[in-house]
């Protein structure tokens, strides 16, 4: 028997990483601004964008890729609200997306005529918070009827997000709940991000919802102008 | 959950480091699991011992080590050069 060791050192995560950067780069060259929503099953993420699509979906050009485990029930949800397209990734047992689905997805899109990405991962509070997408903002939404200890029991899904949405306020006459103390948790576990509280039926929090979309979009194609080759003058 | 997506993606890097001709057999492989990584490492293993049972992983053991941070990586394997695997 002749064992020998070889040193590897290498991130597990290397290639998903390598990908999403590639991901990334093509939709900063595109100027499109892309989003990475998280959050527990049932927390409102397709009701939230079948709102959006519905208040400004003709303004603002929405591509949507939608991952879920089994069916493709959010993807035809969405396209009720929508002409453009709605892309379905069925991950068949996989419990977040990844950046090879996200590349295989964007074959479909027409980036040129898109100005808002976003990714509806599949429904988990765990997995997808490790999986960079090639998202440029991640989004972690947490209903009321979660209760607000979510933050400190899966604090990376907290901790990565740019923009957390408190949603299904709606809801608050009818339970035993403290906002505030949600919203504490959250500082506690990330104290830059953007807490907005909204409801996707009562409408309350949603211009706030579009103004991030929209700011996010102006960013975007402020990057899509700096890494656009100087023109050559002659 | 996830733990079999990065189970698949060292068996991934497995291949990619096993020496390409007449591969040899894994003897022992070396992971360190970042403790902010939300990796559950009786499930990682779990799923390592079920990828590991087929050739040129079989019977290859897994050595986990707990280290601070968020990377998990593959840190060494262990190859026996004269059982290679067909």
């Amino acid at each position: 028997m002749s064992v020998r060791r070889i040193e590897v050192r290498e991130r597990v995560m290397a290639r998903n990483d390598l990908i999403a950067a590639s991901v990334r780069a093509r939709l900063d060259a595109a100027g499109v601004a892309a989003l990475n929503l998280v959050s527990s099953p049932g927390a409102g993420k397709t009701l939230l964008l079948e709102r959006t699509l519905d208040d400004i979906g003709p303004a603002l050009r929405l591509a949507i890729v939608t991952g879920d485990v089994q069916t493709e029930n959010d993807a035809n949800r969405l396209a009720a609200h929508t002409s453009r397209l709605v892309q379905a990734v069925v991950t068949n047992g996989g419990c977040h997306l990844d950046a090879l689905q996200v590349t295989t997805a964007l074959e479909a899109v027409a980036l040129d005529d898109t100005d808002v990405l976003i990714l509806e991962n599949v429904g988990n509070l765990v997995c997808p918070a490790s999986w960079d997408l090639g998202e440029r903002h991640r989004v972690t939404l947490c209903s009321v009827t979660e209760g607000e200890d979510k933050p400190l029991k899966y604090p990376k899904a907290f901790a990565n997000a740019d923009l957390v949405l408190l949603t299904k306020v709606d809801l608050l006459p009818y339970l035993r709940f403290d906002m505030e103390r949600l919203e504490q948790n959250v500082r506690t576990v990330n104290p830059d991000a953007v807490i907005l509280r909204t409801s996707a039926v009562s409408g309350e929090g949603m211009q706030a919802w579009y103004d991030y979309l929209q700011c996010a979009t102006e960013n975007a194609r402020e990057r899509q102008s700096a890494t656009m080759p100087t023109a050559i003058s002659s | 959950m996830h733990e079999l997506s990065i189970a698949l993606e060292i068996c991934r890097v497995i291949e990619e480091r096993l020496p390409p001709v007449q591969l040899p057999q894994l003897v022992e492989l070396g992971l360190d699991v970042g403790e902010d990584t939300t990796i559950e490492v009786a499930n990682l293993e779990f799923c390592l011992d079920t990828l590991l049972a087929h050739p040129p992983f079989a019977g290859a053991t897994v050595v986990i080590a707990r280290r601070h941070g968020g990377d998990t990586r593959v840190s060494y394997l262990e190859i026996d050069d004269e059982r290679p695997t067909h």
